[in-house]
């Protein structure tokens, strides 16, 4: 399934987009974050995790965030763009004093923001008065979502303020004409509004220490009232699907069977891509099953700072997530693949639930800290789940073997696969990746590929990982740590000593390439056939279970699926191309919505009505969803 | 303040036109000088200038250097003397260096399948605002008192409908009339709750968020505007001319799309026609802008 549960992650990026520089004509871009603005962000979120990573600080600040469009770091951008120095943050920082480190890049970015005022007020010209004024706004961002949970009427005092300010500026014009004044005194006024807030709540002397950092001003905490804002990322996050979509295989499908005469399946379906099923933060992020296994593969660009050491890899037993599973230990896994779930237990990198089902439960429970799950939600995840096929590859028979239409090299390769080599016990790589049983033993294997946690430790042995499909999921081993299948072949040979030549280890490069291969491998989009159809005939099928759980009257479920699919379905329309469809889609996200109601009110006849013209307006929409 | 174009100032046209037309040969021994205008982070534009001129100059076969101007009136300073000799730039203020210079138009930006776009009043929908005379005494913003889809054609709507007697009398019809400096900075204040409606192009409403963007919807729409273009200095040589509007179609070829995005992420280009910014110079005297 297409990713869906990330309206809550776009809106929370969305959110801080500010489009910077003089208006477009066209589509606007959004702006990145600003460097030291950024770097603050990303000092929040990390000082909230345990153990703190204060070398991640550290960089958060001497170093571009990633994706960052500015080649240069905060401090770098600072020493070009202000006349603030950094030194007491940074003697914070070497100090590792939470608290003042805290307090100093709080009173920084403030500064900054009071800095850009100063040259806004003070400019010659609108349009470096516009500039200062834009620079000053997208500083704020880094204090705005704390502001606007915790105090509105002060949020939108800023937000007019703001309105206000850059009003009053004056313009330019265009080569001289239509040019306006600024008028200084109602500069001075708005200016005042955000200056006076900023000195009662981010420049202050001494911060109340604070249990979780936050962009909260100062003076709501003092008053002790319990504010929750809103989780979010930090710059340099990536949730997004990765592009090119991976294929999804089911074997139901494959075979013909509609997945709307499979209501559990379908259920299920929807819970792999429901964040509902999660807890906080994870939810309120949209994180769901699809987001981390992208269409039953994995998500090559997934990465979330301090809880990612390279992108596609996450450590979902840190502190972010669910701090009581929180297991101290900075372990992010390279996420694997599951294309072909049923073959390849045991699960866990390490192999360490035998069941599916067990380890289905950890994930929703533990690492990301959601409610128990009903024995219908397992059932039907793993129902799903259990349909994931492995990606159909024409250079190799169902047995493992290659077929004629693989490469020379490949069938060159496939003969050392199978050699015996005394380095390795005189097993051979066949020995553990079986080509006749989707090239896995379902054994776990210290092969050195694990750095010894403790002298004497036995925590070494990984799950064997089929080579089905690889070709598409670098990079490799349990931490990613290799980028290529040539990279992987070269580990075996110099740390086994095989004493493979140059030529062996291309061939068995090749051999890998061709097993791991595929004939589609990726979803085909085209102007009509958008990942937003892909979309919208998955939700409508989700939505399809209803047919089953209404005569149930089975509120719990209804409600679970009437809550993820109305709402990704109004999320998702705004990836459509055809933007003149769009008041449909919400309205029929509406109309699910309705449902939901309707039996949140315990209204069985309304929730039928509802459902029943969902159906019809959905019918009616299908060929203009794209 | 309107460029009038008297006596004097067409002299002084002619006058930059010779120095123009003297120049131009020596400039392309040297190098084909491309002026941009920020419209984001300067940073991040040095680096598509210097991947897109890369590209352009082994495709004409003439070195291409590309340089970053303050704003559109230093792009068309730097075409007048010669220090540019082509500059991408926003409709208005071509037709504005068009009367000034007599700067060329050579191509179009295309998005979603069309040269030109539109701007809309955006509102939330549970505002209960279902006209333009809904918002009689109620606060707007719009994203910059020069922009085309930002200003000047949403506005144009309430003179089409009446409600406002021409462009200066605006106060007189809103409560309060704000420039939030940007689209998305003028969405996002109608989107809070801060102002009743905004004006922007049509586009503007995908720069909320997904939530956001199932709350509002729009009531009215201005005629199409004419995009972004690509202009040349008057005199620049008719094959230099061709050579690099040629290679510029060929990234609308799918080998070479991924380059747009070096470009103000247009969806590919047309060759301009000039008679399709006629509605934009009928605006820009509508204005007071251009005589």
């Amino acid at each position: 399934m297409i990713q869906k549960s990330l309206g809550a992650f776009i809106a929370a990026l969305a959110s801080a987009l500010v489009l910077s520089g003089p208006v477009a004509a066209t589509p606007a871009k959004e702006a990145p974050w600003l460097p030291e603005a950024a770097a603050y962000r990303l000092t929040l979120f990390l000082a909230n995790l345990e153990p703190l990573p204060w070398y991640d600080v550290g960089t958060a600040w001497a170093e571009s965030y990633r994706g960052s469009e500015f080649a240069v770091g905060a401090l770098a951008w600072l020493n070009g763009s202000s006349d603030i120095g950094p030194a007491p943050l940074l003697n914070a920082i070497t100090r590792k004093d939470r608290q003042a480190v805290f307090a100093e890049a709080t009173r920084l970015i403030a500064r900054r923001i009071d800095e850009e005022l100063d040259r806004a007020v003070m400019a010659d010209d609108p349009a470096r008065a516009q500039q200062a004024v834009r620079t000053a706004r997208e500083l704020y961002r880094a204090f705005a979502d704390g502001i606007a949970a915790a105090d509105p009427d002060a949020s939108r005092r800023i937000g007019l303020a703001w309105l206000e300010l850059n009003s009053s500026t004056g313009s330019a014009g265009v080569l001289g004409a239509g040019a306006t004044p600024a008028s200084r005194k109602t500069m001075e006024a708005a200016r005042e509004v955000i200056s006076g807030y900023l000195a009662e709540n981010y420049l202050v002397d001494d911060f109340a220490p604070r249990r979780t950092l936050s962009a909260l001003p100062e003076t709501v905490v003092l008053s002790g009232r319990t504010i929750e804002v809103p989780p979010s990322l930090p710059p340099g996050s990536d949730m997004f699907d990765q592009d090119p979509l991976p294929r999804l295989v089911l074997n139901f499908e494959e075979q013909g069977i509609d997945e709307t005469d499979l209501p559990l399946v379908a259920y299920g379906d929807m819970l792999f891509d429901s964040a509902q099923i999660f807890g906080n933060p994870a939810q309120d992020l949209g994180v769901a099953c699809s987001t981390c296994h992208n269409r039953s593969d994995v998500n090559q660009r997934l990465f979330i700072p301090g809880a990612s050491h390279q992108p596609g890899a996450i450590d979902v037993d840190g502190a972010f997530f669910n701090p009581i599973f929180n297991d101290r230990r900075d372990d992010p896994i390279d996420i694997p693949s599951l294309r072909g779930l049923r073959f390849t237990g045991p699960y866990g990198r390490d192999g360490r639930f035998a069941s599916l089902r067990d380890f289905t439960r950890n994930v929703i429970v533990n690492e990301f800290g959601g409610d128990e799950p009903t024995p219908f939600m397992l059932d039907a995840l793993l129902a799903y789940m259990l349909e994931f096929d492995f990606l159909p590859n024409s250079m190799l028979t169902p047995d493992g073997q290659l077929t004629e239409a693989a490469p020379e090299a490949a069938q060159r390769g496939e003969a050392i696969f199978n050699t015996p080599f005394a380095a390795l016990g005189d097993r051979s790589c066949a020995s553990c990746h079986v080509p006749d049983t989707n090239f896995l033993d379902r054994q776990a294997h210290d092969i050195g590929s694990v750095a010894s946690a403790y002298d004497g430790a036995r925590t070494g042995a990984m799950d064997t990982p089929t080579l089905l499909g690889t070709a598409y999921t670098a990079p490799y081993f349990h931490d990613g740590s290799l980028p290529t299948l040539a990279a992987v072949v070269d580990w075996f040979d110099e740390s086994k000593a095989l004493g493979l030549t140059a030529a062996e280890r291309a061939d068995l490069t090749a051999y890998l390439e061709t097993v791991g291969a595929a004939d589609e491998p990726y979803e085909a989009f085209d102007a009509e056939n958008t990942a937003f159809r892909l979309a919208f005939s998955e939700l409508t099928t989700f939505a399809s279970t209803l047919n089953t759980l209404l005569p149930q009257r089975d509120a719990e479920h209804i409600l679970l699926l009437t809550d993820t699919v109305a709402a990704d379905l109004s999320a998702d329309a705004s990836t459509m191309s055809n933007l003149a469809a769009r008041p449909e889609v919400y309205a029929l996200a509406e109309r699910l919505a309705e449902v939901g109601a309707a039996v949140r009110g315990e209204d069985w006849v309304a929730a039928e009505a509802s459902w029943a013209a969902f159906k019809s307006e959905a019918d009616a929409i299908e060929e203009r969803a794209f | 303040m309107a460029i009038h174009l008297n006596r004097r100032t067409m002299l002084a046209l002619a006058g930059a036109g010779a120095v123009s037309l003297a120049t131009p040969l020596a400039a392309q021994d040297t190098a084909l000088r491309l002026a941009f205008i920020p419209q984001e982070n300067p940073e991040k534009l040095l680096g598509d200038i210097e991947a897109i001129t890369g590209w352009l100059a082994s495709e004409i076969d003439v070195p291409v250097e590309g340089f970053v101007t303050i704003d559109h009136a230093a792009a068309v300073e730097a075409l007048r003397n010669g220090d540019a000799d082509i500059s991408f730039m926003g409709a208005l203020p071509f037709v504005l260096a068009e009367a000034e210079i007599g700067a060329v138009p050579l191509l179009s930006e295309v998005y979603r399948d069309a040269p030109s776009y539109t701007g809309r009043i955006f509102v939330r929908r549970d505002s209960g605002i279902g006209a333009l005379a809904d918002l009689r005494g109620r606060d707007i913003a719009f994203a910059d008192p020069i922009s085309e889809s930002g200003y000047l054609y949403p506005l144009a709507e309430f003179v089409e409908a009446g409600l406002i007697d021409g462009p200066g009398a605006a106060e007189a019809f809103f409560g309060r009339v704000f420039f939030a400096g940007g689209y998305q900075q003028a969405m996002q204040a109608m989107a809070e709750g801060l102002v009743d409606a905004a004006g922007a192009s049509q586009y503007a409403d995908l720069l909320l968020t997904p939530q956001q963007q199932a709350q509002v919807t729009w009531i009215a729409e201005s005629p199409p505007i004419p995009s972004h273009v690509v202009i040349a200095r008057p005199g620049l040589d008719a094959e230099v001319q061709d050579r690099f509007t040629n290679a510029m179609l060929q990234l609308n070829e799918p080998e070479n799309r991924d380059k747009l995005r070096y470009l103000y992420g247009p969806d590919g280009y047309v060759r301009a026609d000039s008679a399709a910014y006629g509605g934009v110079r009928d605006m820009a005297r509508r204005y007071g802008l251009l005589e």
